[in-house]
């Protein structure tokens, strides 16, 4: 792999990106809404009526959340419970959905835009075209999500801070979600993504195509995220292991069949 | 010296069907080739393939050497190409245009830098240098991105449609430096256009395509040669010649043909030898000749030409030329 000209194609779609207010404004705006505003409403609402009896909502969550909470002071139950574990899901969403729009840009956006040939003109290797465009989606994605749960986690802890007196997010488990299973979801939604966007003809298009495959991911990482900070940390990295392997094959096998000239006859 | 071009029965289709069928040319370096045809006759196709982003369904290709399909990349870092859209990124400023292209191709960054400065300034860029592409005009994008297909000093140019949506000076800055690069740097050059007025200044071969095939290819001179026999002599008395005059001259040694025109007569002689003759003949008939000139068929006569044999060949009406190359320069027999 050429590093150098990889970094150039990534730095050159960063900067373009990040000049488009169209891309950028929903790309920062989501994460902060989920991220930083809704753990702050939430969790005020959750301090202010602290003393409330959950029991009868600690009844409809799996048994494995309700325990350890009933555990807690009263007080503390229901900010934990909101912040401690019904918010995991952002962490995966966030990371797929940023990853998934800026992948739908990356072939897809330069057809629409008629600068994909001048780009297939260059002597660009073409699995190096096809990593750098990944992580041209991979990179901007990780660094909204992980600083999106920087801020939730000081979001978090200050807002509960009055009630709790102690730090309790991240956990070990959150640690392992973020750093280990939610670049692994979004992997697998980007090798998805990448390769969609290299057939589509326009990014709305790829969008539309690539949502049949990402939303289904979306509706799995819901459904899953909190059973994962059930789980015993081994297990924990051992799923997002799995993930991993099954996001790196497809983006293997995707690098494979990529060539100009796939790209270049659909110009 | 062996080509800097050759192909040999290059071929590609597509699901729309027949893009380039069986393509055999050769480029020396150093001369300028134009790819002329119309919408679909495969020109853009055939620079795809030259510069190894679209790979051949048969044939094969060199370009400097190098096989397009097996070394692009190293075949890529010695030629330059403008594509029809000028390709550059709005998003970005020229300058970043240039220097991040340079960055993709693995060049030195200060050099690029530096570079750019030149390239910049030498386009008249300068004072837009550090402001976005959007909003620039389709002269100053063009220009630009020929700029950016210059930047690594490629040694072969690919230009596709390179003064389309430009304003005539500007028209004829590119068409003067494209002839520069060619006669004072030696480089090869592929245009691929539908401006005949640019190719017959620069090119030196010319390809006619047309849904994909190659109908003519060769030098315009010896193209024409196989056309037409003789050239075509403008004698300017004024006044159309009378129909006495027309047959007078059309009897001279050496005519074949005579057509007369708003100021007198076109008439095809053998040699430039003959325009004295013909000059004195009509002297002799008290007639004032202003003028009196012998050229040899333009790039444009021999593309309408071929055009015309073309539309013979699949029976339709031929793509009218203009006045003048259809009152003497379609041979007779060909033209529908």
């Amino acid at each position: 792999m050429n590093w150098p000209v990889m970094r150039a194609v990534i730095a050159k779609d960063v900067i373009a990106v990040r000049r488009s207010k169209a891309v950028v404004i929903p790309m920062l705006a989501v994460p902060a809404i989920l991220m930083i505003v809704l753990p702050l409403v939430i969790g005020l609402a959750a301090r202010s009526s602290g003393h409330s009896d959950i029991s009868r909502i600690l009844g409809n969550v799996p048994g494995d959340i309700a325990r350890p909470i009933r555990e807690l002071p009263q007080k503390e139950q229901l900010v934990v419970l909101v912040n401690g574990y019904l918010l995991a899901p952002l962490f995966l969403i966030v990371p797929l959905m940023v990853s998934a729009v800026l992948a739908a840009d990356a072939f897809a956006g330069e057809k629409e835009r008629k600068t994909l040939e001048s780009l297939l003109h260059l002597p660009i290797a073409a699995r190096d075209l096809f990593y750098a465009k990944l992580l041209t989606a991979f990179i901007p994605a990780m660094v909204v999500s992980w600083v999106g749960f920087v801020c939730f986690c000081v979001v978090s802890n200050t807002v509960a801070w009055p009630v709790l007196h102690r730090i309790f997010v991240p956990t070990p488990l959150w640690l392992a979600m973020i750093l280990w299973v939610a670049p692994a979801v979004a992997t697998l939604g980007l090798a998805v993504m990448v390769r969609v966007s290299a057939r589509a003809r326009t990014s709305q298009e790829a969008n539309q195509l690539g949502g049949a495959v990402i939303l289904p991911l979306i509706f799995l990482a819901v459904g899953q995220s909190s059973g994962l900070l059930l789980v015993p940390l081994p297990i924990a990295l051992a799923i997002g292991g799995v993930i991993w392997i099954v996001a790196l094959v497809l983006v293997q096998g995707g690098a494979k069949r990529f060539t100009r000239d796939q790209l270049a006859a659909s110009v | 010296m062996p080509p800097a071009i050759e192909t040999h029965d290059l071929t590609r289709s597509f699901p729309s069907g027949l893009a380039l069928d069986g393509l055999t040319i050769d480029v020396p370096p150093g001369e300028v080739l134009a790819l002329l045809g119309p919408n679909g006759a495969g020109k853009t196709t055939t620079v795809r393939l030259l510069n190894g982003i679209l790979t051949p369904d048969r044939g094969h290709a060199r370009v400097l050497g190098l096989d397009p399909t097996t070394h692009g990349d190293d075949l890529r870092r010695r030629t330059g190409v403008l594509t029809e859209h000028a390709g550059l990124d709005e998003r970005l400023t020229a300058r970043e245009n240039l220097t991040l292209t340079g960055r993709m191709r693995g060049l030195d960054r200060a050099w690029v830098e530096r570079r750019t400065t030149d390239l910049l300034e030498r386009f008249g860029m300068a004072d837009r240098a550090d402001l976005p592409v959007q909003g620039t005009s389709t002269g100053q994008r063009k220009r630009l991105a020929l700029a950016r297909s210059l930047l690594h000093d490629p040694e072969v140019l690919f230009l596709d449609e390179p003064t389309s949506g430009l304003d005539p000076a500007a028209t004829r800055d590119v068409i003067d430096l494209i002839g520069s690069l060619a006669t004072e740097h030696g480089r090869t050059i592929v245009l691929a256009t539908h401006f005949l007025g640019e190719a017959g200044r620069l090119a030196d071969r010319m390809a006619v395509l047309h849904r994909g095939r190659l109908h003519a290819f060769g030098r315009p001179a010896d193209i024409a040669a196989e056309l037409w026999e003789g050239l075509d002599a403008h004698l300017d008395v004024g006044t159309p010649v009378d129909a006495a005059t027309a047959d007078a001259l059309r009897s001279a040694t050496g005519v074949s043909m005579v057509v007369p025109s708003p100021s007198g007569a076109v008439v095809r002689v053998a040699e430039r030898a003959v325009v004295p003759h013909l000059v004195q003949l009509l002297v002799e008939r008290g007639l004032a000749v202003y003028g009196a000139s012998a050229h040899a068929p333009t790039l444009e006569d021999v593309y309408f030409a071929v055009e015309a044999r073309i539309a013979a060949t699949e029976g339709r009406p031929a793509t009218p030329p203009p006045l003048e190359v259809l009152s003497t320069s379609v041979p007779e027999g060909v033209a529908s």
